[in-house]
């Protein structure tokens, strides 16, 4: 997919690998544009790497233009129907709580107006898919989560989609690749090429090879994300974001079936929620000004979110938390409004004024709304070009793997590995699972379990290594949670390097190189939230890792 | 390991003996090394470049690093070999005697690492002893290990002393039978008879002239009274070691369970179960539903595997609540509140520094009594051994097991009373 | 002008359409919601559940317990998994243990485990309680992963 040919025009440069730039690149092959992708790390290595993983139907957006609702939910419909094995439910609780004692009639009002607003939501649940809404009197409540904290009144429950944003990102790279787009990871856009007012294209530098060149084209969108205000300086255009910084927890396992929404100490609204095998405590909104590419969770960040969960589910301090992770919000610019007051809306620049036309950028909007943004770009490219607007195709097309998803157990009986491996396959893969069971058909050695984390084989890992665009070894944590869970890599990362280092030819010392690497990526992760077993667990990886590896 | 040391230490002395724990310790999960101290003047990537002993090692430890427990115990670093003799000999089932200087070992990551001493089936496989080709094995029905990475651990010192190798599969095992298996499983199908000796001649076969020996994973037989390495290597004519193991271990499990099998036949009484009013020698302690009262107490509890130091938020010592103090560095201060302060402010970005959380641990004086922040000595005859001592970080400083088998022997002789 | 909509038009669901929709409403708010995701398995998770995962979250990985499991070379899917799947990918969620039930239900009871554990993870009862909860959900009805209704 690298390689042949990145030196050449184009009709669209697209900068930046996250869901935006992916999407945008997919749309645009689809629609018959020559597309290079560039992507300075591996995709989905910033924001959309470190959201809270939601395809949710913008249900905020009730209260100033339904019909934002009504676009949402239908799009959160069309990202299900093209990736369905990706989706999976999550049933919310929101809970009712009184400050005092008793509830006072203010109380009582605003849980009305909750369950009336979700109980609205419902009307747009069908257009993804979603389960109506239920109100539980306190009683129910707590048979149905018996975690939380005496005292609450009841609650309305409300559905909502989960999603690997990774995962989601790399499939719309794989389905732009397909349709002829050219796709680069660890390949830095060092600079627009700029003609007659206009821009002419960008210069590029692979960081792994050094290798450079210079890829011409009329289009160029800046997706970014939340590099774009810097990306900008350095290129001679302004564009306008208050980067927010979001951190999240992971738990080892899921704590419940059940998200549960809380409220921090400032008030701010956060939840706890089984995401995938996990659960997830998340998320904080805090400007950031620095290198989003030097980022870290403190002190006061672990215990603000801790704090805010335990406010409801005391039981969750004695979870055990495995990591906590963080990205940047590409929030839309407003000045003298707080981080959670922000517009969550996007929006398209044009740097035509600013002596670069034929630049877009894009800033804001949600994961879920990735699809309908990358339309809207795709649509404005297309004009700039002066083609013809070819029909958007992407909400129907299925992603790589969304179509004739097959049946775990099927799978596991027909190719003899453990059900729940084959259910994760399928997951990761859907219809192309069946693809990555045909490689340990053809050598029963790659059945070898790596992760028991996640339930990934041999097979998988050099699959993903010939298919999926990776180009270092953490790149699998993206791909398949590889040693992202509680075992920090213990068993699975020296296996999978050696999978992998068979596929991309590494040398042994690059091998130990790209571990090296891995393991330095997941201590910054841990190392915040060392704590209990998660601790224990630690020392076992450092003797393993430091002291016999010498890594 | 220093529980056990410590145990059987004491009971040499005369002393009579309860081990009381509530969980079997880290034994289990070592690979197969047993470092004491590599010398701080040789790089990484040059190791054979300097040849100090280990002892000579320690004391030069003992300097460069103010907290570490050979500091502590520099003014007894005279008996460390002693220790290490005593240790290796009570284990001698499963362990090789110490080498004066360190052996080196190849491990599944490619990488050579220092140890004082080893497992008895590891020995042969010292790259420092080895003269001539070395041959690196892997099993060609069997992804876990691979002998290209293992040799390149030797190849990287090449130019330094180590022998060349030659990495080669044995297609000793039916895939279908192996493929999938675990560690310990591999190593029982080689116990069985006639396997070693197949594995010996296939070998033979794809020796290079003037073979000195030959490596493998380290899953050559669960039980030593197997003889899986000695039949290898009598069928292939060349000396057979195993590599060093990563988890599950192999190795491990061998000396746990001849720790266990020696603990045993020198009359140390083990209860299983957590020990609960533990407020002090002399005084009746609930463990395992009996009531035990002892002379003297050697607390050889662990670090956080083992339990002896927790944190719940706070670092506290699992046992008798002795506090968890910083042994050097900014946080060694007394005004510091080292046990209550946050992960990330007592560890580093960068992984490979040396981590104040990870080195976490009880403070003790030179005769192995725990301290207070302010120094003071807690009790006459409490001692600590072992990974609940901080001032180290047992699991990537290489001296690991050599603080756990020098702490333990001092440790249970003077609960034993005998004078140090 | 549309958010002064958007809030006319909420506040006559609030007035009229929501009381009258919780007219039309069958059964509890509580039978609702879990026959929403019975399908799913996304069933309440019990404290003894609850205390099973807490104690199951001290497994560090170590693989110790296989070792001591008398049915290891047996049976296949724990072969290959390994005794300590069970903690990790078996136990994070129900999905994953209505499609363990074969591994989890060989388990002879032989508690060869259970005194191996640094950790003290009670693997036996462990293994045991895990199996027991493995029929609660029929995992295939799950299958195949597609958009439902």
């Amino acid at each position: 997919m690298a390689g042949e040919a990145s030196q050449g025009t184009f009709d669209v440069v697209v900068l930046g690998g996250g869901v935006n730039g992916a999407g945008v690149a997919r749309d645009c092959a689809m629609r018959g544009l020559s597309v290079l992708l560039l992507e300075k790390q591996d995709l989905a290595s910033g924001a959309s790497g470190a959201s809270s993983g939601m395809i949710h139907g913008g249900i905020r957006y009730m209260t100033s233009d339904r019909r934002v609702t009504e676009l949402a939910s239908r799009d959160a419909g069309y990202i299900r129907r093209i990736a369905p094995h990706l989706t999976f439910r999550i049933p919310f609780l929101i809970p009712f709580a009184t400050h005092g004692e008793e509830a006072t009639l203010l109380d009582r009002l605003t849980w009305y107006a909750t369950e009336v607003y979700v109980g609205t939501y419902d009307l747009f649940q069908p257009l993804k898919g979603g389960k109506p809404s239920a109100r539980l009197t306190a009683e129910e409540l707590y048979a149905v989560e018996p975690s939380l904290r005496p005292g609450l009144h009841g609650a309305v429950t409300l559905d909502e989609w989960g999603i690997d944003g990774q995962r989601l990102c790399l499939l719309n790279a794989l389905s732009a690749a397909a349709h002829g787009a050219q796709v680069r990871t660890w390949t830095e856009a060092t600079g627009l090429v700029r003609e007659a007012g206009r821009v002419a294209g960008v210069r590029w530098r692979d960081a792994l090879t050094g290798e450079h060149g210079e890829a011409r084209a009329s289009v160029v969108v800046n997706a970014t994300g939340g590099w774009s205000p810097r990306w900008g300086k350095s290129n001679g255009v302004l564009v306008p974001m208050r980067p927010g910084k979001g951190v999240h927890l992971s738990l080892d396992r899921r704590h419940g079936n059940y998200g549960i929404i809380c409220t921090a100490v400032d008030g701010r609204q956060m939840f706890l929620m089984p995401h995938e095998m996990e659960s997830i405590i998340g998320t904080t909104d805090d400007d950031y000004y620095d290198d989003p590419d030097d980022l870290d969770a403190t002190a006061e960040e672990v215990e603000y979110l801790v704090e805010g969960v335990a406010s409801l589910v005391p039981s969750v301090r004695q979870s055990r938390i495995t990591r906590a992770w963080w990205g940047v919000r590409t929030t839309i610019y407003e000045y003298g409004v707080e981080e959670d007051d922000l517009s969550r809306d996007h929006r398209i620049l044009d740097h035509a004024a600013e002596g670069s036309a034929g630049l877009l950028s894009i800033v804001g909007g949600k994961l879920a709304s990735y699809r309908a943004q990358s339309e809207e770009v795709t649509d404005r490219a297309l004009a700039l070009l002066g083609r013809a607007a070819l029909p958007c195709r992407t909400h129907e097309e299925p992603l790589p793997g969304g179509d004739d998803v097959p049946v775990a157990s099927e799978l596991a009986e027909q190719h003899g590995v453990p059900e729940a491996i084959a259910a994760r396959l399928v997951y990761r893969h859907g219809s192309l699972a069946r693809e990555v069971l045909r490689v340990a058909d053809d050598d029963p050695r790659m059945k070898l379990v790596v992760c028991r984390d996640e339930g990934i084989i041999a097979a998988e890992v050099a699959w993903i290594a010939r298919h999926e665009n990776v180009r270092r070894l953490q790149d699998l944590r993206r791909r398949c949670r590889l040693a992202v869970g509680g075992c920090g890599g213990l068993d699975c990362a020296r296996p999978a390097a050696q999978v992998v280092a068979r596929e991309l030819g590494w040398s042994a010392d690059q091998l130990r190189a790209e571990l090296s690497d891995l393991l330095e990526v997941g201590w910054r992760e841990r190392r915040p939230v060392l704590d209990g077993w998660q601790l224990a667990e630690e020392e076992l990886l450092r003797a393993v890792h430091r002291g016999l590896g010498g890594l | 390991m220093a529980g056990a040391t410590a145990a059987l230490a004491a009971r040499e002395a005369g002393g009579r003996v309860v081990l009381a724990r509530k969980a079997p310790g880290s034994s289990g999960l070592s690979g197969g090394a047993i470092s004491v101290a590599e010398d701080p003047a040789s790089m990484p990537d040059t190791p054979f470049a300097a040849r100090s002993g280990v002892v000579e090692s320690a004391r030069r430890i003992a300097v460069t690093r103010p907290g570490h427990p050979y500091r502590v115990l520099h003014g007894r670093l005279d008996r460390l070999w002693t220790a290490l003799e005593f240790a290796t000999g009570q284990l001698s089932s499963v362990l090789a005697p110490p080498s004066g200087r360190n052996r080196w070992l190849l491990t599944p990551f490619g990488h050579a690492h220092a140890a004082a001493a080893c497992a008895r089936s590891m020995a042969a496989g010292d790259l420092a002893e080895v003269r001539g080709p070395l041959v690196v094995c892997g099993f060609e029905g069997h992804l876990g290990w691979d002998p290209w990475l293992v040799a390149s651990g030797a190849e990287r010192v090449r130019s330094l002393g180590a022998p060349e190798t030659l990495a080669v599969r044995l297609d000793l095992f039916r895939w279908e039978d192996a493929a999938l298996a675990r560690p310990f499983d591999l190593a029982r199908m080689l116990e069985a008879p006639g396997v070693a000796e197949e594995a010996g001649r296939l070998l033979r076969k794809a020796l290079p002239r003037g073979a000195a020996a030959a490596v493998f994973p380290p899953v050559l037989g669960l039980d030593p009274g197997a003889r899986v390495p000695e039949r290898i290597a009598a069928e292939a004519g060349i000396p057979v070691a195993e590599m060093l193991s990563d988890l599950p271990s192999v190795p491990g499990l061998r000396l746990h369970r001849a720790i266990e099998a020696r603990l045993a036949a020198a009359g140390v009484e083990v209860l299983q179960g957590e020990v609960r009013d533990a407020s002090g020698p002399d005084v009746p302690a609930a463990v395992g539903g009996r009531e035990v009262v002892a002379r003297s107490w050697v607390l050889a509890s662990g670090r956080f595997v083992g339990g002896g130091i927790e944190r719940h938020g706070a670092l506290m010592e699992g046992v008798m609540g002795l506090p968890v103090l910083a042994s050097e560095g900014p946080f060694a201060d007394p005004s510091v509140r080292f046990a209550g302060r946050s992960s990330a402010s007592i560890t580093l970005r960068d992984s490979r520094s040396p981590q104040p959380l990870l080195a976490a641990g009880l403070r003790v004086d030179e005769e192995l009594h725990p301290l207070d922040a302010e120094g003071r000595t807690l009790h006459e005859r409490v001692f600590a051994a072992g990974a609940v001592v901080g001032g180290h970080d047992p699991a990537s400083d290489g001296t690991g097991m050599g603080v756990a088998i020098f702490t333990g022997w001092l440790a249970g002789r003077a609960a034993a009373g005998r004078a140090p | 002008m549309s958010k002064v909509r958007s809030y006319a038009w909420l506040a006559w669901r609030a007035v009229v359409s929501h009381p009258l929709r919780g007219l039309r409403q069958r059964g509890t708010g509580r039978e609702r919601f879990l026959e929403n995701y019975a399908s799913e398995g996304l069933a309440p998770t019990t404290a003894g559940e609850r205390a099973a995962a807490e104690a199951a979250s001290a497994c560090i990985s170590c693989g110790l317990c296989e070792s001591g499991c008398a049915l290891r070379g047996a049976i296949p899917s724990i072969r290959d998994m390994g005794l300590h799947a069970a903690f990790r990918l078996y136990s994070k969620s129900a999905e994953m243990l209505a499609r363990s039930g074969d591994a989890l239900a060989a388990c002879a009871s032989c508690t060869g485990c259970e005194p191996l554990c640094p950790t003290g993870v009670p693997v036996a009862h462990l293994v045991r309680a895990f199996a027991a909860r493995s029929g609660d959900f029929d995992a295939t009805r799950r299958d195949p992963a597609g958009p439902r209704r």
